[in-house]
C-alpha cells in the first residue's frame, strides 16, 4: 500500500491493525506491532493498566497522532494517509476520558452540530443531525442547555452525542464510565448498548465489559496480550493480576 | 457575582432585538468614539448615553450594578491620583493642593471609563455571547480569533472551577493566605498546577476538536437577520457618537 492509495484494503474488517507501532518523540514506545482486527457490528473491550497504550491507539486510529501508513485501517480508510485523515471523522468518532474537553461550545446543539458543519452539512441539516443525536442518547430537551452546567452522566451522554452526529461507522470510547454515579453508569450503559456500529471500549470498569463487549483484548506496554471471550479472559485470575487488572466482582 | 457559566435571560426590549451584527457594530463604534473623548462635559453626557442605552435595554439593576462597580474601580486610581499630580488653578486643603485641572481629567477619566462598560453590558446583556461572537465572525472578525474568544470564554469558567477546587484542597489541609514566603510558595505552586493542567487540557480539546473535523474553521447555527430598525439603530448611535467628538475637538 502507498501513501498515495485512494482506499486501504479492509479485508471486510471494521478496524484491522498489522503490526502498528507508535513511539512518542522522547522516545517511549506506546504502541509495539500490535494486529488484530474488528468485524463490523463489533463490539470490544480494550484492558489494561494505565500507560498500556490505550488512548495512544484511539489517537492513532482517529489520525489525531501521526504514524506510518499501512499499519491501520478505519473503514476503508488508512489514519496515516493525509488524503484519509480528512475522511476520518465520518468513518471513526471517540468519545474522550473526560467530557469536558470534549464539550466546547456554548450550547449543548452548537456542540452537537460542530462535526455535521465541519463536514459541510447546512445549519439546517447540523440541527436535525444535532437533534436526532440527542434524542438517540435520551437528551432531547437539552438542546439550549450549558455543557458546563450538565451532571456528569447527561455530559457523557453529550459527548457522545457530538461523535454520533457524525454518524460514525466506528465508535472508540476512552474510559466512558469514568466519573458516572452508578444511575449514570446504567443509563450510559443502555445507551451504548443500543448503538449500531462498530465499538471498541478502552476502560479499567471490568464490570462495565462485562455488560457490553463479548470479546477483549488485553494490552500492556504497547503490546497485546491477549484476545478472546470476555468471560473467559476476565475469569482468569493470573492473567489479571499479571497485567496489573483484577476478575470483576460478578465473575469471583 | 457568580462565575457560573450560563445564559442568563435576556430581558425582551429593542436592544435585545437588535441585529446582534449591527448592534455589535454599534457598540464597537461608540466604545471607540468614547475612548477618544478629551474633555469633561462630552464625557458626562457620553455617560448619559450609556446610562440611556442600558436603561433602554431594561436589564436588571444589581447586575448592572455589581458589574459597573468594577468599570468603577478601575477608573478610581485617576480619580484618586490626577487631582493631588497635575497642575494649574486649584485649591489647598490643608498642606495638600488638589488641581482644578486633574479632578476634571480624572472625573472625565472616570466617566469614560463607566461608559465603556454601560455599552458593553448592553452587549453583553441582551445578546448571549456566543451569538456576538458569531456576529463578530459575520462582520469579517478572523475565524481565528473568533474561535479563541469561543474557547477563552467556554475555558474561563472551567479553570475558575478548577481554581476553587485547588483553593479548597488548600483550605483543607489547613494553608491559609498569609503575606509569608510559604504563602506566596503555595500560590505560585498552585497557579503553576493550573497552567499545566490549562496545557493539558489545551492538547486534549484541540484533539477532541480535530477528531470532529476541525479544520481551522468556524462554524455556527447563529442566524442573523437584518430590519430597517436594525440599520436606524446603528445610525442613531453612530451619529452621537459622531456628534460627541465633534464637540470634544470644537
Amino acid at each position: 500500500m502507498t501513501a498515495n492509495a485512494t482506499e486501504a484494503r479492509t479485508d471486510g474488517a471494521a478496524v484491522r491493525l498489522t503490526a502498528l507501532s507508535h513511539r512518542y518523540s522522547c522516545g517511549r514506545v506506546a504502541l509495539d506491532a500490535l494486529s488484530f482486527a474488528l468485524a463490523p457490528g463489533e463490539c470490544a473491550a480494550l484492558v489494561g493498566p494505565n500507560g498500556a497504550g490505550k488512548t495512544t491507539l484511539f489517537l492513532r486510529l482517529c489520525g489525531v497522532l501521526a504514524g506510518k501508513p499501512g499499519q491501520a485501517t478505519v473503514g476503508a480508510l488508512d489514519p496515516a494517509v493525509p488524503e484519509h485523515r480528512r475522511k476520518l471523522p465520518e468513518v471513526v468518532g471517540v468519545v474522550f476520558q473526560n467530557p469536558d474537553d470534549q464539550l466546547f461550545s456554548p450550547t449543548v446543539e452548537e456542540d452537537v452540530a460542530f462535526g455535521p458543519l465541519n463536514a459541510g452539512a447546512s445549519p439546517t441539516e447540523a440541527k436535525a443531525r444535532a437533534a436526532e443525536a440527542l434524542a438517540s442518547v435520551g437528551l432531547p430537551n437539552a438542546s439550549a442547555r450549558v455543557p458546563f452546567q450538565l451532571s456528569g452522566g447527561e455530559k457523557r451522554r453529550a459527548a457522545l452525542a457530538g461523535v454520533l452526529a457524525m454518524r460514525p461507522q466506528v465508535l472508540l470510547l476512552d474510559e466512558p464510565s469514568m466519573f458516572l454515579d452508578p444511575r449514570g453508569r446504567r443509563e450510559l450503559i443502555a445507551v451504548i448498548r443500543a448503538l449500531p456500529g462498530t465499538k471498541l471500549i478502552a476502560t479499567h470498569d471490568l464490570d462495565l465489559v462485562l455488560d457490553l463487549a463479548p470479546r477483549v483484548l488485553v494490552l500492556d506496554a504497547g503490546k497485546l496480550a491477549a484476545d478472546g471471550p470476555a468471560r473467559e479472559l476476565l475469569a482468569d485470575a493470573a492473567l489479571m493480576e499479571h497485567h496489573g487488572l483484577e476478575v470483576p466482582y460478578r465473575l469471583r | 457575582m457568580s462565575l457560573a457559566y450560563r445564559h442568563r435571560p435576556v430581558p425582551p426590549s429593542p436592544v435585545a432585538r437588535w441585529d446582534a451584527r449591527w448592534k455589535l457594530a454599534a457598540v464597537a463604534l461608540a466604545c471607540g468614539a468614547v475612548a477618544a473623548l478629551h474633555q469633561p462635559l462630552p464625557s458626562v453626557l457620553a455617560l448619559a448615553l450609556g446610562l440611556a442605552l442600558v436603561a433602554l435595554a431594561r436589564l436588571p439593576r444589581e447586575w448592572v450594578l455589581a458589574r459597573l462597580a468594577l468599570f468603577g474601580i478601575a477608573a478610581l486610581p485617576f480619580l484618586l491620583v490626577l487631582p493631588f499630580t497635575l497642575g494649574g488653578d486649584g485649591w489647598y486643603v490643608g498642606p495638600v493642593f488638589v488641581s482644578e485641572r486633574g479632578l476634571s481629567v480624572g472625573a472625565a477619566v472616570a466617566c469614560r471609563g463607566l461608559a465603556v462598560g454601560c455599552f458593553a453590558l448592553v452587549l453583553l446583556g441582551t445578546t448571549p455571547v456566543h451569538h456576538t461572537i458569531a456576529a463578530a465572525h459575520e462582520l469579517r472578525v478572523p475565524g481565528v480569533l473568533v474561535l479563541l474568544a469561543l474557547l477563552a470564554y467556554r475555558y474561563t469558567f472551567l479553570l475558575a472551577e478548577e481554581l476553587r477546587r485547588v483553593w479548597i484542597a488548600l483550605r483543607t489541609r489547613g494553608f491559609r493566605m498569609r503575606a509569608t514566603r510559604h504563602g506566596y510558595r503555595t500560590l505560585a505552586h498552585a497557579s503553576g498546577a493550573l497552567l499545566v493542567r490549562g496545557t493539558d487540557r489545551a492538547e486534549a480539546v484541540s484533539a477532541a476538536m480535530r477528531t470532529r473535523g476541525f479544520d481551522g474553521t468556524f462554524h455556527t447555527l447563529s442566524t442573523f437577520r437584518t430590519t430597517a430598525a436594525d440599520i436606524l439603530g446603528f445610525l442613531a448611535l453612530a451619529v452621537c457618537a459622531a456628534a460627541l467628538v465633534t464637540w470634544d475637538r470644537l
